[in-house]
């Protein structure tokens, strides 16, 4: 559990907790490795092109980038890891450690425990993303009021799983084709090439088109979104992308009065329809952190 | 009668200067035959009898630097007997000219490569001796070489690099007197201790027609063989002028022949038979000590559902789910901005 208090008040302005240090850390290698990966990879996959020479060149060229490009696939891998030990180890401290203390701790529990985490796919999603589809054909007028993480967000962080592991398998085999083909025949090369350039051309696009536009071409937080820095999302966008979230903190917080109407709306504030008890003044104090205006 | 005036001495002045500056640099040195007199000169040129514009100008420095700048015009150019000249005859490669062979102090000539091309995949005739159809594609000596330049090679304290070592020419100079026979020697001995020629450039020799769809279809060979290599990482990395990578030469001839001794994969000499192929890898310049299992790589892969069936599956899978990301997020993209450009627009309102 994070430290950090889910909401800081700064200048009057309120930022919601999101990520914490060790997760920005993880984002902040995986965007740095993946764009080294891509600015090297690409000349590779568009030799013909007219910006492949000149890009390859500001790499070192055929002797450098390639050692380049395995440096920071290997920081990729180790990555993910370490990303899988934080999860194993996030599981135990959060769901195991718990339930054993309440003495309900079965295999059952813990898996019924991660299926129902934030970041798992769920019919929620489903149901956000056709009332997005809804709104964005201007069937709706209102937008779906997101959850802690989002589709986009579930999207954005398990399309990098299936990612990671056909980049990392495919890249292995071809840079240790010695050893791989110890134990199979080479034409498994073959197919490691079309699955490492294809799924890095479908990744690349994904990332700089899509994430890129989330996270900072779209009109709400262009030019960028600095929750990745500072781990703190502000209540604009807290409120545009994760309302139900957004209430539920608002409400723990003790700050009903000053819950704002959900996007797309022009309504007053909706405290008087969301009644919740007031949170004790330590309780309080842990979740609201800052200057208050 | 001449007259001296500013004007007059101006414009002589300006002409003799432009001469001067314009002349080529160089003086023919080794030209005993005098024929850089005429071909000198950048513009020398002439249409010849198929319309075609013939540039005969002859850069003297590059001469000297290519493989055969010993030898002379003459040598080659042998219906020449009189200057000037009347148009000359095409060079026969396997004239023999006046350069002799050190170790067995003949006059040398190229008869033996011709022998061994006419016993190569590329020869006239087949294994059963046998004249091939279509001898108009099978390659002749100008349709892949040109006159090669010197590519020394600089070996000092284990470090190799392009150039001439003059540690090493100090070492020459012990023994030999003339500089122009040291530089020669050198050239001559460092070039031939690697390739001529980039893998880049020996694949586009290759790909003049080993990448003409007609022509290979004639042959019955794989289509654009040179285009799939270009898919791999040799052929990419190739493209970016690597010179550690493997060209078509390297795999296709057999270790320790030179490359007019090409055999077709068919024949069960040939590094590149079904039987044989697996020691093309595991070369100790290449891949030492690598399985055979290496070699079963296909070098060629070709986008071809009868030839590479599971590539092909292999290769729209992934091209599928591209587009089926790909497509529908650039939607989402469009409406998303779409939409904010008119945010109280609906067609339905919140009740």
């Amino acid at each position: 559990m994070a430290t950090q208090p889910l909401i800081k008040i700064k200048d009057g302005k309120k930022y919601f907790y999101r990520f914490s240090a060790i997760q920005r850390a993880q984002h902040i290698t995986i965007a740095s490795s993946v764009i080294v990966l891509a600015l090297t990879g690409m000349p590779l996959k568009f030799p013909d092109a007219p910006w492949a020479p000149s890009l390859y060149a500001l790499f070192g060229g055929i002797k450098m980038a390639p050692i380049i490009h395995k440096t920071a696939g290997t920081i990729l891998f180790l990555l993910f890891v370490f990303h899988l030990f934080y999860i194993a180890r996030s599981i135990y401290t959060d769901l195991v450690v718990p339930l054993r203390r309440k003495n309900q701790l079965s295999a059952v529990a813990v898996l019924k425990g991660i299926l129902t985490h934030p970041i798992m796919p769920s019919f929620r999603d489903v149901r956000d993303f056709a009332a997005y589809l809804k709104y964005l054909l201007f069937l709706s007028d209102k937008p779906p009021e997101g959850a802690k993480f989002t589709w986009k967000e579930k999207f954005d962080y398990w399309a990098p799983f299936w990612g990671i592991v056909v980049m990392v398998g495919s890249g292995f085999i071809m840079w240790h084709k010695e050893l791989v083909t110890r134990y199979v025949s080479g034409e498994i090369i073959n197919f490691a090439l079309i699955a490492h350039s294809d799924e890095a051309l479908l990744a690349t696009l994904f990332l700089f088109i899509w994430h890129f536009y989330n996270v900072h071409f779209s009109t709400s937080v262009f030019p960028m979104g600095t929750v990745f820095i500072t781990g703190y999302l502000p209540e604009h966008l807290m409120v545009e992308e994760h309302y139900d979230y957004y209430r539920q903190v608002m409400k723990e917080a003790g700050l009903e009065d000053e819950i704002l109407p959900p996007p797309g709306s022009r309504r007053e504030p909706v405290a008087a329809e969301m009644p919740a008890a007031a949170p004790s003044a330590a309780s309080r104090e842990s979740l609201v952190g800052g200057e208050e205006a | 009668m001449l007259r001296l005036n500013a004007k007059t001495i101006f414009r002589w002045s300006f002409s003799l200067l432009a001469m001067v500056l314009l002349a080529p640099p160089s003086v023919p040195a080794a030209d005993i035959g005098n024929c850089l007199l005429c071909h000198k000169y950048p513009g020398l040129s002439r249409i010849d009898e198929d319309g075609r514009l013939r540039l005969l100008f002859i850069n003297e420095a590059t001469m000297n630097s290519s493989v055969h700048a010993r030898v002379k015009c003459e040598d080659c150019h042998t219906d020449i007997k009189k200057i000037p000249h009347d148009p000359a005859k095409k060079v026969d490669c396997l004239t023999q000219c006046h350069i002799v062979e050190p170790t067995s102090e003949q006059k040398f000539s190229h008869k033996e490569v011709a022998r061994f091309l006419s016993k190569s995949v590329h020869g006239l005739k087949d294994r059963d001796q046998k004249p091939k159809k279509h001898p108009e594609d099978l390659p002749s000596c100008k349709d892949c070489h040109d006159n090669p330049l010197y590519r020394p090679l600089s070996i000092f304290k284990q470090k190799v690099h392009p150039g001439i070592s003059k540690a090493a020419l100090g070492r020459c100079r012990v023994c030999h007197k003339k500089d122009e026979f040291i530089y020669r020697f050198y050239n001559h001995v460092t070039t031939r201790l690697h390739k001529i020629r980039s893998p880049k450039n020996i694949a586009e020799i290759c790909a003049r027609c080993h990448d003409d769809a007609q022509l290979a279809a004639r042959h019955g060979l794989s289509t654009k063989a040179v285009y799939s290599y270009g898919e791999t990482f040799h052929g990419k990395a190739a493209l970016f002028l690597d010179e550690r990578v493997p060209d078509c030469l390297d795999c296709h001839v057999n270790p320790g022949r030179s490359v007019h001794q090409m055999l077709s994969y068919k024949d069960s000499n040939a590094i590149t038979n079904e039987n044989n192929k697996g020691l093309i890898c595991a070369n100790m310049d290449c891949h030492p000590g690598a399985s055979p299992k290496l070699a079963e790589y296909r070098v060629h892969p070709e986008f071809d559902l009868e030839r590479n069936p599971y590539q092909f599956y292999a290769q729209v899978f992934f091209l599928g789910m591209t587009g089926s990301v790909l497509l529908p997020i650039m939607g989402l993209l469009f409406l998303d901005l779409l939409r904010r450009m008119f945010p109280n627009a609906s067609l339905r309102r919140r009740k």
